[in-house]
């Protein structure tokens, strides 16, 4: 399973994602965010963006890289469906990479995603990879 | 947390020092006992969490639309002292000044609902909505400045609203003291194209009718004549900008938090204190993104009159598309308030709140002074809305009251047990025709998903923080 969505929130929507490697948890955050945000499965990879995000850590690196995704969907005027994720630690994390989409249509759109909360946030180890939860505030 | 709660009359709830560890200050809670059985345990406790944090000032309050939120919920103010207190960038929320726009008509019901579908389907059009909605003017990098420093008042310079209006709005529709140095080039970059755009969600541009007026005074002075008159609602805040300025400063503010040594209850509450440097910039780059919202409901204001224009063949002015009043819910404000006794400087977090001044404050545009500020109260779709006007008694609740209904049902549960189309036909039956960009968003903001709307406005009137003035109910309504 890349991603499962949780009842949690009165209000908003939670996700848990997974992945084998960060850059699949990454990933599949990423794609679990773009299907509240719009209807990923009608969307083509016909356009593509460079993203970069940094963080002090792997969680301030993940909530870095979905904010930016949501101001790069707005500013570049794009649905994304697709990723492609570099991640490298130096004297901080950085994540670089490829979000491919296509022009935001009325009809294809969901809901807005005002932004990607500290709510119950978290990015650990497992033994099966990673695993991490985002609340997002809708 | 429920069990905690200690009832001080029928309407008001006290949560009391104690009822967790570290408060500093007790919490009231209005709503009636429905209300109050309805209220989340998470809710009550987030009021809790609030006041735990320094400086602040008695008491933490929830209004009957409480919901669950990030750090304070929705329907909440928190207080703090401007010297020992701090600013929260969490308390404030992501939709900085999400507000609500109301202009009056002296059409009446019969002559509007005659042409409802064609005005919806053309308001629809002429509104931009949706998820990314840009607008139909794209501001360079020197106009957005501009918007961010000026507010409605660009709106007005730009030929979208009159000097008048201005008058009419909280702050004038333009805070002093924004600072757009303050504001990041990416959230200025997401702000341009989307000036002039209504956005999703609960969102929404609403053709009303009065239906019931409870105090013909203040309803004549607010420009309210009779029954049957329609008026429009428009509820938006401050888009891409507000939230990227959120998005800049959570972070800013989760360092400020460490920094300082400031003990968070929950991690969402991230704040900085009130006179430090992170504190201060982000208090300017709040007012820029309260001025943006300012500047966008008052350009689509400007748009509801030439569609009115266009479908009634008469001027905006032959049709007295006045504004009522266009106030804020989502903000951080610099005020003076009276704190056993004395008056003090307080920064007052209302998340999902309104101000509502009493008859007589200097802040109360001339016009209405003698009546008090105006309070407009959104419902959902399905039900009324509603204009209450600020009283003297809304002193304990630093002259606050409610916002709207509150959800009751999480937009999962209620996209897994209403079908957009289900919803649709039973508001279209009750005579109530709704537009939105898909379906889902009606499943999401289907009305069986909020609070019942008269029992929070029946909460906050017996408490006497704000009293009726008029009901509307929908006649349709253009979602995003």
């Amino acid at each position: 399973m890349r991603y499962k969505f949780i009842e949690d929130l009165t209000s908003d929507v939670m996700f848990e994602a997974y992945g084998k490697t960060v850059e699949e948890l990454f990933v599949n955050a990423s794609l679990a965010l773009f299907e509240v945000v719009c209807q990923i499965k009608k969307i083509k990879p016909e356009k593509s963006i460079n993203v970069k995000a940094e963080g002090e850590d792997l969680k301030d690196l993940l909530y870095n890289w979905l904010s930016n995704l949501l101001a790069q969907s707005e500013i570049n005027e794009l649905f994304f469906c697709k990723f492609d994720i570099k991640i490298k630690k130096n004297s901080k994390y950085t994540a670089t990479g490829k979000a491919l989409g296509e022009p935001i249509t009325k009809e294809k759109g969901e809901t807005v995603v005002k932004g990607i909360t500290y709510y119950k946030f978290k990015l650990e180890k497992t033994k099966e990879g990673y695993i991490a939860r985002i609340a997002c505030d809708i | 947390m429920k069990e905690k709660l200690k009832q001080i009359s029928d309407v008001k709830w006290q949560i009391p020092l104690g009822a967790r560890e570290r408060m500093n200050v007790p919490c009231i809670v209005y709503g009636t006992k429905k209300i109050i059985e309805q209220a989340e345990d998470a809710a009550l406790e987030q009021l809790t969490n609030v006041a735990c944090l320094p400086g602040v000032i008695a008491p933490v309050i929830g209004a009957p639309d409480i919901h669950w939120g990030y750090g304070l919920p929705m329907g909440a103010i928190g207080a703090f002292d401007a010297e020992e207190g701090i600013i929260s960038s969490g308390c404030t929320g992501f939709d900085i000044n999400c507000g609500i726009y109301l202009i009056k008509t002296n059409l009446e019901k019969q002559e509007v609902v005659k042409n409802i579908r064609p005005l919806i389907d053309l308001l629809f059009k002429n509104i931009p909505s949706g998820v990314g909605a840009t607008g139909r003017l794209k501001v360079t990098e020197q106009q957005i400045d501009d918007v961010l420093v000026n507010g409605a008042k660009w709106a007005v310079e730009n030929g979208y609203a009159i000097e008048a209006d201005l008058e009419r709005m909280e702050e004038n529709g333009c805070i002093a003291g924004a600072d757009p140095t303050k504001v990041s080039s990416l959230a200025k970059k997401r702000g341009r194209p989307q000036l002039g755009t209504l956005g999703a969600g609960n969102h929404f541009l609403e053709v009303q009718a009065v239906d019931q007026i409870f105090d013909e005074r203040t309803a004549k002075i607010f420009g309210i004549e009779n029954k049957d008159q329609v008026v429009i609602m428009l509820h938006c805040g401050s888009r891409g900008l507000g939230h990227e300025v959120a998005t800049d400063y959570l972070k800013i503010h989760a360092q400020a938090s460490k920094k300082y040594n400031i003990w968070l209850p929950d991690s969402q509450l991230v704040c900085a204190p009130a006179k430090s440097n992170e504190g201060q910039d982000y208090f300017k780059a709040m007012k820029c993104a309260a001025n943006y919202a300012f500047c966008n409901r008052t350009v689509m204001t400007g748009w509801v009159r030439e569609t009115f224009e266009k479908i009634f063949k008469k001027s905006w002015e032959d049709m007295e598309m006045q504004t009522v009043y266009h106030l804020c819910h989502n903000i951080c404000k610099l005020e003076e308030h009276e704190v056993d006794g004395k008056k003090r400087k307080l920064y007052v977090h209302r998340k999902g709140a309104t101000r509502a001044l009493p008859p007589g404050h200097p802040l109360v545009p001339k016009i209405y002074r003698s009546a008090g500020q105006p309070v407009l109260i959104a419902g959902t779709m399905g039900t009324a809305s509603y204009i209450l006007v600020g009283t003297e008694k809304g002193k304990e609740s630093f002259y606050s009251t409610c916002h709207g209904s509150g959800r009751v049902m999480s937009r999962n549960a209620a996209i897994k047990k209403f079908w957009g189309s289900d919803v649709k036909k039973a508001l279209e039956a009750k005579g109530k025709i709704v537009r939105a960009t898909h379906p889902k968003v009606l499943s999401e903001e289907a009305p069986e998903a909020y609070k019942d709307v008269d029992e929070v406005i029946e909460s906050v009137h017996k408490a006497g923080i704000s009293l009726k003035v008029a009901r509307m109910v929908p006649l349709g309504t253009a979602k995003g």
